[in-house]
């Protein structure tokens, strides 16, 4: 024992000159990294942070380099928007002036995404729409000149708002219908119990000059229409909890809706839905179409995928079921899709928590993340 | 004894992977009922009914402590939370239809119906939520059962509820029984 200890001390002494013997770490310098270029594979992952909700953020995620590159705060139940040209990220939300109580503060923040920087705001009256994620709860006209914010009271309204100046610019009732779709440089629908589309129109200082209401689309009793739309090349399209898919064409004066179909066969109706927080996501190169599909009945239309069905919307053919077990992945609550030549698929699921990127051609996985918030609701492309 | 073990475990692991607990609950149901010739005492008349109206894919993520849906409001499959998606204000110091103190009780709410295996009614409920504190985090129970989107706001509870109230942080959710369906 003796002798081990005597070898034991002689061995640190050689380490600790050797240690001695090369150079020390040079000081460094503190500093702030820049935020790379950004690339069609990064996402923006909105956390609604259920579990304590006064603390959402958005995170910044690589899916070639599997990186974290930074997060924006985001506050209670937030609405998160890009500016046209994807240079601003407008995020629409509530502070309380002493963490979980104290005066309420509604408000739009603007963040840069080449920096991450905050450039502004526009404080709000106190009646945003505090409401889960959606493309719909804030959103900026097609020329950036307006950006309108979806208001909830319990009575329904938005305000306009000029980015530009920082200026709530004033409020339109909705009488009732909700959300805001913002087309074309002065256009704004929302989605009325009805089943029809509300479309206000505005002059150049965002005052109401005519509204309009479309013909009943969708059947609120026997197969409500999921709010959360779906980009395309010509406007949204939108899943009903039974499967139908209903695309609206914003391109032309008016909203025209094409004849709806279905996701599913009669045999698999009212056995397999949609289900989910962001629940479908469009490839626009490719023209398909992937939802989150799960087994289940009335009451189940918040349920994670289990599948992932892929569609060709040209055929309305179903082209592939990919089973979200097979990745290892919990329910899936949100997706959403890359726009790039190489396209890649992302899956988030809040039970647990993780982010998969796969492969959206094949299905296969490419990798998954585990620390991008507790409940990954919604995902946008950059 | 370790390859009787596997066995039965192999065997029980089939028999779970090949049956729902719906189906389960059902043909227990039936062996123990005796099919129609016992008559139904009231605790049968409960289980029945749990059985055939149970919600499907509803996660049951409150504390359970093994007691029958008509009685632990702790539990997310308590038959009053058929349309709640939140936290339950019974484990955040309140009840099923009574907020955690020095919460503030919400002035605006969405609306349910629910069946009460325990009486056969269907009861119109009130889901208030309890606002003013930041979120409990306890016993998160979604259920859903007639939700709608947003558009009909009076059925959906993906909107804050405290919206209207001074306070409107949001703390958790209770289910007040507004009146029932029937005599």
């Amino acid at each position: 024992m003796r002798s081990f200890q005597a070898w034991a001390a002689l061995l640190a002494m050689m380490a600790s000159g050797w240690a001695a013997a090369s150079d020390p770490l040079p000081p460094e310098q503190f500093g702030m990294e820049p935020l790379p270029a950004r690339t069609p594979h990064w996402i923006y992952v909105v956390d609604s942070a259920f579990m304590n909700e006064t603390d959402s953020r958005v995170r910044l995620y690589d899916a070639d380099t599997h990186g974290h590159l930074g997060q924006i705060d985001a506050g209670f139940f937030p609405g998160v928007t890009l500016s046209p040209d994807r240079n601003t990220m407008a995020v629409g939300t509530t502070y309380f002036a002493r963490g979980g109580h104290g005066d309420r503060i509604d408000v739009v923040e603007f963040t840069d995404m080449t920096t991450l920087a905050l450039t502004g705001e526009i404080v709000l009256p106190a009646k945003r729409a505090q409401a889960t994620p959606t493309y719909f709860n804030l959103g900026y006209s097609s020329d950036s000149h307006f950006l309108y914010a979806a208001y909830i009271t319990p009575a329904a309204s938005f305000g306009v708002l000029d980015p530009a100046a920082r200026k709530v610019l004033g409020e339109i009732d909705t009488a009732g219908c909700v959300l805001v779709i913002p087309w074309g440089p002065d256009h704004v629908s929302s989605i009325c119990d009805s089943g029809r589309l509300l479309t206000v129109t505005l002059d150049a200082q965002g005052n109401e000059v005519s509204r309009a209401l479309s013909d009943t689309f969708f059947d609120v009793e026997t197969d409500p229409l999921f709010v959360q739309g779906i980009p395309t090349n010509q406007g949204y399209t939108f899943l009903s909890f039974l499967g139908k898919v209903h695309e609206v064409d914003f391109s032309g004066t008016e909203p025209v809706f094409h004849l709806p179909w279905s996701l599913l066969s009669a045999a698999e109706t009212g056995h397999w839905r949609p289900g989910g927080q962001q629940l479908g996501a469009i490839q626009r190169r490719l023209g398909r179409l992937y939802v989150t599909m799960h087994r289940g009945g009335e009451g189940t239309h918040k349920k994670g995928g289990t599948e992932i069905w892929v569609f060709d919307l040209g055929t309305h053919r179903r082209i592939a079921r990919w089973p979200v077990a097979a990745l290892k992945l919990g329910p899936v609550s949100a997706l959403q899709v890359s726009q790039d030549e190489s396209p890649l698929l992302f899956l988030a699921s809040d039970n647990p928590a993780a982010v998969a990127t796969v492969d959206a051609l094949t299905g296969q996985l490419r990798h998954t993340d585990t620390n991008l918030g507790q409940t990954p609701w919604q995902i946008l492309n950059p | 004894m370790q390859r009787l073990d596997r066995i039965v475990e192999s065997s029980a692991r089939s028999l779970a992977q090949r049956t729902s607990r719906r189906s389960f609950i059902g043909v227990l149901g039936r062996i123990l009922t005796g099919s129609l010739l016992i008559p139904l005492l009231p605790i049968d008349r409960i289980q029945r009914a749990e059985a055939a109206t149970g919600p499907e894919g509803s996660p049951a993520k409150g504390k359970s402590a093994g007691k029958p849906y008509t009685e632990d409001q702790q539990n997310c499959e308590y038959w009053k939370y058929c349309a709640i998606d939140g936290f339950l204000c019974s484990c955040c110091g309140g009840s099923s239809h009574s907020c955690p103190p020095g919460t503030q009780q919400s002035v605006v709410s969405w609306i349910g119906t629910c069946h009460n295996p325990a009486d056969g009614r269907d009861y119109i409920v009130s889901y208030n939520d309890c606002c003013g504190k930041a979120s409990c985090g306890n016993c998160d129970c979604y259920r859903n059962e007639r939700e709608r989107p947003l558009y009909r706001l009076s059925r959906n509870n993906d909107v804050n509820w405290c919206m209207a109230n001074t306070g409107s942080d949001y703390h958790c959710t209770v289910s007040v029984i507004l009146g029932s369906s029937g005599p």
